[in-house]
């Protein structure tokens, strides 16, 4: 029954142009058995909804398995993300955010704004910025470099 | 760091901080956090005006007197920082790259490019730490280093000093 599994998975990795031929395969070898019908169907279908997952964006690594690891980080999704948590904050105009807006000058923030504002990237990244380095950042693009300096996020 | 002790400016700022990091354990609903958050930002928001230094400073005492005594017995920390669970879990794993010069010399001629590019690296380092050095006993201060910041590069063209071991510092996460 495993066998028959891996036996599908190899044979959907390994030929993607034969995935549907792989999943009517599925069908009829599963017949038999009534009670690996619904994994070996399951597994064929999440293996070709993965396949078509992946293959928009091939280029960042995302071919290697992650085993319940976030996804790899990139400079675009660092700067989405930082973005929007910026957006959501009530005091920041979010038509006037750019990444090169500077907080205490441009948005017109407070010093424990920026407090807040760094603790909210603390939590959507999920590591902390100690005080001596959380001071000085005092725009969007620092913050990107910054979190990108520390992840080891490189083009 | 940027000098050798901490402005009051920060001290309120690192309060206010660590207040709300222990005010986030405390109310574990984000909702009644968001509202105790609100009213110590507004406590913060009241005694910011304050331009005497010295009340300034009895208020900051009793708020570290008042944090101390409020503060959460087990806080949530991050698991890469101090105090973490996963602080330092991969410092072991983390190999210096002097150690690529001590392959055999059939496993470097697994990744030729890499190894060519690396002494096109070093023989740029050799030739680098000479200023590096000039530049750096130019700068400290007679006594020793004040602090741990490193001078950006001064002339153009030059690199900055002590930049190899910044450029080749091992990942965070060494695979």
């Amino acid at each position: 029954m495993a066998a028959r599994v891996l036996q599908q998975c190899v044979r959907t990795l390994a030929r993607p142009s034969l995935r549907l031929s792989a999943a009517n395969l599925a069908a009829p070898s599963a017949a038999p058995s009534a009670a690996p019908h619904r994994p070996v169907s399951f597994a064929a279908d999440s293996r070709r909804t993965r396949w078509l997952g992946l293959s928009p964006v091939p280029s960042v690594g995302v071919l290697c398995r992650q085993y319940s690891d976030l996804p790899p980080l990139t400079l675009e999704t660092i700067k989405d993300r930082v973005l929007y948590v910026l957006k959501l904050y009530d005091k920041i105009n979010p038509e006037n955010l750019q990444t090169t807006s500077h907080f205490m000058k441009d948005l017109g923030l407070d010093s424990l704004d920026q407090v807040e504002i760094i603790m909210a990237m603390e939590d959507e990244f999920g590591f902390e910025i100690p005080d001596g380095e959380a001071e000085k950042l005092m725009t969007p693009e620092e913050i990107v470099q910054y979190i990108a300096d520390k992840k080891d996020v490189y083009e | 760091m940027a000098a050798a002790y901490v402005t009051h400016q920060q001290k309120v700022l690192r309060l206010y901080k660590k207040s709300l990091r222990h005010l986030e354990s405390w109310c574990i609903f984000r909702d009644k956090y968001r509202f105790y958050a609100c009213m110590l930002r507004a406590r913060f928001d009241d005694s910011k005006e304050e331009k005497d230094l010295m009340k300034a400073s009895m208020m900051l005492k009793a708020g570290e007197e008042e944090f101390w005594t409020n503060q959460h017995p087990q806080p949530y920390i991050f698991p890469e920082s101090p105090g973490g669970t996963s602080y330092e879990r991969y410092e072991c794993y983390k190999v210096p790259e002097w150690a690529l010069d001590h392959w055999h010399p059939s496993e470097k001629a697994q990744y030729p490019d890499y190894f060519s590019k690396r002494e096109q690296w070093k023989q740029l380092r050799m030739q680098s730490w000479d200023q590096e050095v000039a530049q750096l006993q130019a700068e400290t201060p007679a006594g020793g280093p004040q602090n741990e910041a490193l001078p950006p590069a001064r002339l153009e063209g030059a690199l900055p000093p002590l930049w190899w071991q910044y450029v080749t510092r091992p990942r965070e996460r060494p695979t």
